[in-house]
């Protein structure tokens, strides 16, 4: 597997200060956000982590965007440790890495028009005044899909619905040829008739322009059919990783069967029992002892409590951290 | 798909500012007056009667002169003419207003900045410093430096500027930490944008409006200052401002001689300039910070109603619960078309029943929620049809009436908890609020074990009442919010969009939540989404919106498996089938009509799959299929 240095990312931690010793109590406490994360991403690969808010995936993605600073573990790209890199160090690396954000909304500066959007990344590169400039700028668009290009490079971000904004984002990022673009729950704010729009369109850039895509999202559903392998995060660890069709077909940590069974299902005829999980994601400044999924799994038994599940290997590419694989 | 937005000229962003600006009164008259003041200091020279450094041919007689012919608004201590003096001391006071508010801005604007973009040590320096400066009595403090240097226009202009930019430094480096956190400025440093660069182009632009006013009334309080010191005699003795005239006046007997315009005049300056000032600045912050718009707790517009378009139709067999009939709604602006959010909608709710609204954003689903408790904002208007509760028609009710139906008949739970909820008060407190405000007779005693038996309803422990939001998940607050829907033991239930926001998972408990009040409760739901998934878990019937206009309504059943409308059919296939994980997705290409531009003909046709000539020219009618399902296509017409 020659191609898997490509991105590597071996025990990543993130821990927060909550609370600093004090006056009163000499107790710190630290809030572990991201607790040993593995995963390694292929050439224009699709991998999908997958989890609830509170599970630690966006500060992985802010992590791995070198927006903040890990607690221990290492992050490889091209052979290359990354993991610590300076301001200048990192800004060659950013063109190759870019993000798209979660809030259309939010994720555009309202006083910018859209052609001085999409050609910031060139400018803050130093790379904005070559003779090809207006030409990437406008191939980065009609490859995010807003075409023509001119009909939006005067306008303005509040003159865009939510859909053709992601659009924006994501032009933005393209025009810096990246090869890796993270997208933080890059549909959730828009309607279901908008998203599919969006998803393709990421799924249509790892084709034409091979970009591997980290695609952030708590919607099992929505990751279907284009990504090539999915992991399932819970409370700052990933709890079962595997190919798309393995994970979706044959999950085997309790958690992913409960995930997949509130996918809500568009046919009355299908209407199935349903795994609720109670209570929500537990706060990770106390992460429970034993498997840290264990007071909310429906199967957990005494040993839960106290044992920390390894990783148990399903197949060449599915893996998944339950007690009830140990054989 | 996209192109076939047409390239509208965008307006610049001073144009725009302009259209609005033009309309505030208050800001265009300070603004005149500002423009008036700045021409006559322009253009002293030639609007003067005399020269005012000719002191020449001054005699006793001329010292104190009302005002005559020659002197039309009299003659000063000096013998000088007062209109003349007036229109110099404008050039003086307004040059010293200017010049100081620019040092006190520039101060105040890079201290505010770097204090609200770096933080930590660097913010904590800066604010204790501004803090120790807003503490110092400002004019004391001038009267000192002043006296101790030269009383000079420059010394003046620079104790004004290096005094009056801590207000101006606050409220900038507030504005910076709330644009620091937003997440374009994050964007920009994914991109590789360093600080100067997030400054100067993402920062910057959002503060400038602030400067901008602040910009105004840091200008009139230096022309005040600049006037208080003259008037003690610190200003400037070889330049004459208006604070000067008013000095010699005072101090050379102006009041014992009787030479109120020696008084008047330079005063009347100074208050149309600040006045002027303030105005402006009062109406820039309109503009630039609209947080005056219309809102739901205006009254509304009264009901309207065309008889001539009602349906005549009865319902037959038992009534439903509530039942919309023709329901239409068009939000007025004045000069403008009405904008026809919500044609002849109909639909009927029994007890325990759960609707499914469903439709794309801007398909007019919360206008119609909204309206059935006529809660619109003060351009909507309900134009025709019916909305019938327990056999009362709500349209027909006075405000009064309406009251008691609100919240103890039908009530809402609102989409986006966080927002909903106060975040000073805690949870417990809320819900008792709501009883009270609709159950004013409600005992008092047992006021709080009601609200521990609603917490207990919606799932929430009763040892959280005490508890702030804050300290609550975003699954927690909207079943808080269910909660205080349910306090006054409504039959009725609206939830607009109240999974949109969460987790999948939370998503699913809230759903059971509703699912089992309703059976438990026997409480009737309308629920809005956008999403057809979530209604086919639990819905029994479903009302597919689009544009305003019924699309498609049916049991739920046949809305997913023998759907009819083309829009339906659509939304249908954009959804995610985990059944067939491969399928790739479909999407509606274009977007939702603008309501105050619909097609003429079905608001659909411009993205439907299956049109054909006649969807553009003629609006299609409801057609019923039979078992009440409702459907407006030309292809049902044609195939039945």
């Amino acid at each position: 597997m020659s191609a898997d240095n490509f991105l590597e990312v071996r025990g990543l931690k993130k821990y927060f200060d909550v609370g600093r010793p004090t006056w009163f109590s000499g107790e710190s406490r630290s809030l572990h956000a991201v607790d040993g994360v593995d995963f390694t991403l292929r050439h224009s690969e699709v991998i999908a982590l997958v989890g609830e808010s509170g599970c630690g995936k966006s500060t992985l993605a802010l992590l791995l965007m070198g927006l903040e600073d890990p607690t221990a573990g290492t992050v490889t790209f091209e052979g290359r440790d990354i993991t610590h890199l300076d301001d200048h160090q990192r800004k060659d690396l950013r063109r190759k890495i870019q993000m798209v954000f979660q809030d259309p909304y939010e994720s555009l500066n309202p006083t910018q028009n859209i052609e001085e959007i999409v050609t910031e990344p060139l400018a803050v590169h130093g790379i904005a005044n070559t003779p090809d400039r207006d030409e990437r700028v406008k191939k980065a668009m009609e490859d995010a899909g807003l075409k023509p290009a001119e009909v939006y490079l005067k306008r303005y971000p509040h003159e865009l619905s939510g859909g053709q904004r992601q659009r924006v984002v994501i032009a933005a990022a393209l025009v810096l040829e990246p090869e890796i673009i993270l997208a933080d729950e890059p549909v959730s704010m828009l309607d279901v008739s908008i998203r599919a729009e969006i998803i393709n369109l990421l799924a249509e850039l790892r084709i034409t322009r091979q970009i591997a895509v980290i695609f952030i999202t708590h919607d099992l559903g929505s990751v279907g059919f284009f990504a090539d392998r999915v992991a399932v995060m819970y409370l700052g660890r990933i709890v079962e990783i595997g190919t798309m069709l393995e994970v979706l077909e044959k999950p085997q940590h309790p958690y992913t069967k409960a995930l997949i069974s509130v996918i809500p299902v568009p046919n009355p005829r299908l209407r199935h029992e349903r795994i609720i999980l109670q209570g929500e994601t537990p706060n990770p400044i106390d992460i429970p002892s034993g498997c840290r999924f264990h007071p909310r799994c429906p199967v957990a038994f005494a040993t839960c409590k106290v044992s920390d599940p390894p990783f148990v290997t399903l197949s060449k590419t599915h893996q998944a951290a339950c007690l009830l694989l140990v054989k | 798909m996209e192109a076939q937005i047409t390239t509208t000229a965008t307006a610049p962003r001073f144009q725009e500012f302009w259209r609005v600006f033009r309309r505030n009164y208050m800001g265009l008259v300070g603004f005149i007056m500002l423009v008036v003041a700045i021409f006559v200091a322009l253009f002293a020279p030639a609007l003067s009667p005399y020269d005012p450094s000719s002191t020449l041919n001054v005699t006793t007689s001329d010292i104190y002169n009302p005002p005559s012919a020659a002197h039309w608004l009299g003659t000063d201590d000096a013998g000088q003419d007062v209109l003349t003096n007036f229109i110099f001391g404008a050039r003086v006071s307004l040059t010293i207003g200017f010049f100081a508010a620019f040092i006190s801005l520039v101060i105040g604007g890079v201290l505010g900045i770097i204090a609200g973009f770096y933080g930590g040590r660097t913010e904590e320096l800066i604010m204790r410093f501004t803090d120790i400066m807003l503490v110092i009595p400002d004019l004391p403090l001038m009267m000192v430096v002043i006296a101790l240097t030269k009383p000079s226009i420059f010394n003046i202009i620079l104790v004004i500027g290096l005094l009056y930019w801590t207000t101006t430094a606050r409220m900038v480096r507030s504005q910076t930490l709330a644009v620091k956190s937003r997440k374009f400025v994050l964007r920009a440093r994914a991109i590789g944008s360093g600080k100067r660069h997030i400054i100067r182009r993402h920062i910057l632009p959002l503060v400038l409006p602030i400067l901008v006013v602040q910009a105004v009334l840091v200008v009139s309080s230096a022309v005040l200052a600049e006037s208080t010191l003259s008037f003690l005699g610190l200003g400037d003795p070889t330049a004459l401002s208006w604070g000067q005239m008013l000095n010699y006046a005072f101090g050379r007997g102006a009041m014992s001689t009787g030479a109120w315009w020696a008084l008047v005049v330079p005063g009347f300056g100074i208050v149309w300039v600040v006045l002027g000032l303030t105005l402006l600045g009062q109406g820039l912050e309109q503009v630039l910070n609209p947080r005056l718009d219309t809102h739901h707790l205006m009254p509304g517009r009264p009901v309207v109603r065309n008889e001539a378009n009602e349906d005549a139709e009865k319902p037959t067999g038992k009534s439903p619960l509530l039942e919309v009939r023709n329901l239409s709604i068009h939000y007025i602006n004045e000069g403008s078309p009405p904008a026809r959010a919500v044609e002849n909608i109909s639909f009927n709710l029994r007890e325990g029943e759960l609707i499914g609204l469903v439709g794309e954003s801007g398909c007019g689903k919360t206008t119609l929620m909204l309206s059935l408790l006529r809660l619109l904002p003060s351009a909507g208007q309900i134009v025709n049809g019916r909305v019938i509760f327990n056999g009362r028609d709500l349209t027909a009710l006075t405000e009064d009436e309406l009251n008691s139906v609100r919240w103890s008949g039908i009530s809402i739970v609102f989409q986006g908890a966080m927002n909903a909820l106060n975040p000073v008060r805690t949870v417990g407190e809320q819900i008792a609020e709501a009883i009270i405000k609709h159950l004013p007779d409600f005992p008092r005693e047992s006021l709080s074990a009601r609200v521990v038996e609603l917490l207990d309803l919606v799932g929430i422990a009763a040892d959280h009442k005490d508890h702030f939001p804050h300290q609550y998940s975003g699954g927690m607050r909207q079943r808080a919010m269910i909660a205080m829907a349910l306090a006054c033991n409504p039959q009725v239930i609206i939830a607009d969009e109240p999974t949109t926001a969460l987790d999948v998972m939370i998503q699913a408990q809230i759903l059971e939540l509703l699912d089992k009040l309703r059976k438990k409760l026997g409480l009737a739901i309308v629920f809005v989404t956008h999403d057809l998934g979530v209604v086919a878990e639990m819905c029994d019937k479903v009302l597919v919106m689009y544009g305003g206009v019924t699309a498609e309504y049916a049991d739920v059943d046949v809305i997913y498996n023998n759907p009819k409308h083309p829009y339906t059919q659509e939304l249908l296939k954009a959804f995610p089938d985990l059944t067939k994980p491969k399928k790739k997705l479909s999407s509606i290409p274009g977007y939702p009509p603008r309501l105050d531009a619909l097609p003429a003909g079905c608001r659909f046709a411009p993205r439907c799959p299956a049109a054909f000539n006649r969807c553009h020219t003629e609006q299609p009618s409801l057609h019923k299929l039979g078992d009440g399902h409702i459907a407006s296509c030309h292809l049902v017409e044609a195939s039945k």
